[in-house]
């Protein structure tokens, strides 16, 4: 078939050959919805959306994975071999549009080869960097056991700027899809719907290659269980500079009395030292301690204050409110992520109160405040 | 088998009159407070007038021992910040004033808190037969 065109006979009614097999399009619209799902989370969506967004890239990591493999074990349009090529093809590609000419390519032509290549690129990247986010910020998969919070951070800058980078490759792309489907008048997404097109005189010859399913069925079966099991067995190490050992008993029945018992990471050493000093007046009530128990409860408040841990809350909560030092609630951190809640919410029954971390975050004693843990409750009548 | 059984009786009864009873360490408490006050009997409503009182020379926040308990002392109070405080009411909450420490550290948080100065040792004897008499 080399070059020759497959038009059938002389009624003239184009053949519409396969070109993009199941696993292509069953993949390409997989990725668009798990990449719009992320996308439209990670911008848009509040803490709570964490999880959705964390499964979705997921999902759009295996896929590209998965399309990988299938690039070199798939038919013949499905193969690296078959659409990347040469920046000297590129340019020739490129010059025969500017022409008005160039040949059609049933698969990708150069420059959309380039475009799939730089696709997966971006979104494997998005799926490293997230995940060094995730370890880094969120103490959170398989990097947490060695990612510190300020690597976590940068990480997640540079996510956010790939994220902004597939958008505009997105973009460009669809353009060129839209550019493709008017020069050679043909309709590129119904190709992708059910696999066919138009085979025609002067197409540019095709190496055609035999698809190697089962071959490539067990490789990505076996891929995916064996990083799954990494990722699992990474995962269950402790998080890097996070809390794990239980409270102090005195502190934790002294100091949950009134209100929950507030992880001693939430304060810097000095915000822990002022508020010791003060129990006589103690947001508005004496709340003093015999000699003995405040200097126990101080001395573990200053071995366990945010200086000593590496979580998001640590990090961010030590920056405190200069005039309110030892409110959590007024510092800038605190403020800022709650900034969107309403007022009965905090005067509802379950809540009663800014200071009652425990009503929605189902791990704040231990000092992790995982979104994954957020519950808001229901109820928000007072 | 019958000795068990009667034992079991014994215990049961003991136990019930012991938390109806007035606990042994409660008493001391009282009898402690007698001493210091000068007095041989405490008044209940004495003890109630004071405890639904507003007071002043206390921090703004909480006037009253009702800010926090609650008007009803057998049922559950609520601190400021939201958490609850089990009833004051020794029938609705056999552990009260039964460990003097206990006792001491909070009437020293909160007599200060409400009036701004030290109970004497008459008005903490009203309040706890006020509160044992529910």
């Amino acid at each position: 078939m080399a070059g020759a065109p497959r038009a059938q006979g002389s009624a003239g009614e184009p053949v519409r050959v396969p070109v993009w097999d199941g696993f292509v399009r069953l993949f390409h619209w997989s990725l668009v919805a798990t990449l719009a799902t992320a996308a439209a989370s990670g911008f848009f969506g509040d803490a709570t959306w964490v999880e959705v967004h964390l499964w979705s890239g997921i999902a759009a990591a295996a896929l590209v994975a998965l399309r990988v493999l299938w690039g070199f074990l798939g038919p013949t349009h499905a193969r690296f071999g078959d659409f990347l090529a040469g920046p000297k093809a590129m340019r020739a590609h490129l010059r025969g549009l500017l022409s008005g000419g160039g040949v059609r390519h049933r698969g990708h032509n150069p420059l959309g080869g380039a475009m799939v290549l730089a696709l997966l690129l971006v979104v494997a990247l998005l799926a490293a960097t997230g995940t060094i986010a995730l370890g880094g910020v969120l103490k959170s998969g398989p990097l947490a056991f060695a990612t510190s919070f300020a690597t976590g951070w940068e990480l997640r800058g540079l996510h956010r700027l790939l994220a902004f980078l597939l958008l505009g490759l997105i973009a460009l792309h669809l353009a060129g899809v839209l550019v493709e489907s008017r020069r050679s008048r043909e309709n590129l997404v119904l190709a992708l719907v059910d696999g066919r097109k138009e085979a025609r005189a002067g197409d540019h010859p095709p190496a055609p290659r035999r698809a190697r399913p089962v071959v490539a069925a067990l490789l990505g079966g076996g891929l995916l269980a064996v990083s799954a099991a990494a990722v699992w067995s990474f995962a269950a190490r402790p998080g890097l500079g996070v809390p794990s050992a239980p409270l102090d008993p005195t502190y934790a029945e002294e100091c949950s009395a009134c209100h929950v018992a507030y992880h001693p990471s939430l304060l810097p050493r000095a915000s822990w030292a002022t508020l010791m000093a003060g129990l006589d007046d103690h947001f508005g009530e004496n709340a003093s301690l015999d000699p003995e128990t405040a200097a126990a409860i101080a001395a573990y408040l200053q071995a366990n204050a945010a200086e000593a841990y590496d979580t998001k809350a640590a990090n961010r909560l030590r920056r405190v409110a200069a005039e309110r030092p030892f409110s959590i609630t007024a510092t800038p951190f605190w403020r800022r992520t709650h900034a969107g809640l309403p007022e009965a919410l905090f005067a509802s029954r379950p809540v009663g109160g800014r200071g009652n971390c425990e009503a929605c975050h189902g791990d704040a004693r231990s000092g992790r405040f995982d979104p994954t843990a957020i519950h808001v409750p229901e109820e928000t009548t007072p | 088998m019958r000795l068990p059984t009667i034992l079991l009786a014994v215990t049961l009864v003991a136990t019930a009159g012991l938390a109806l009873a007035a606990s042994p360490v409660r008493q001391a408490i009282l009898d402690g407070y007698a001493k210091e006050a000068g007095v041989a009997a405490f008044s209940a409503e004495r003890g109630k007038a004071f405890f639904e009182a507003s007071h002043a020379g206390g921090k703004p926040e909480t006037p009253s021992c009702t800010t926090c308990h609650g008007m009803d002392p057998r049922m559950p109070g609520r601190t400021r910040a939201g958490k609850a405080i089990e009833p004051m009411a020794v029938s609705a909450n056999p552990k009260r004033f039964t460990d003097s420490a206990f006792v001491e550290k909070w009437f020293k948080r909160n007599c200060d808190s409400v009036l701004g100065r030290p109970c004497s040792a008459a008005e903490k004897g009203d309040l706890i037969a006020y509160l044992s008499s529910l």
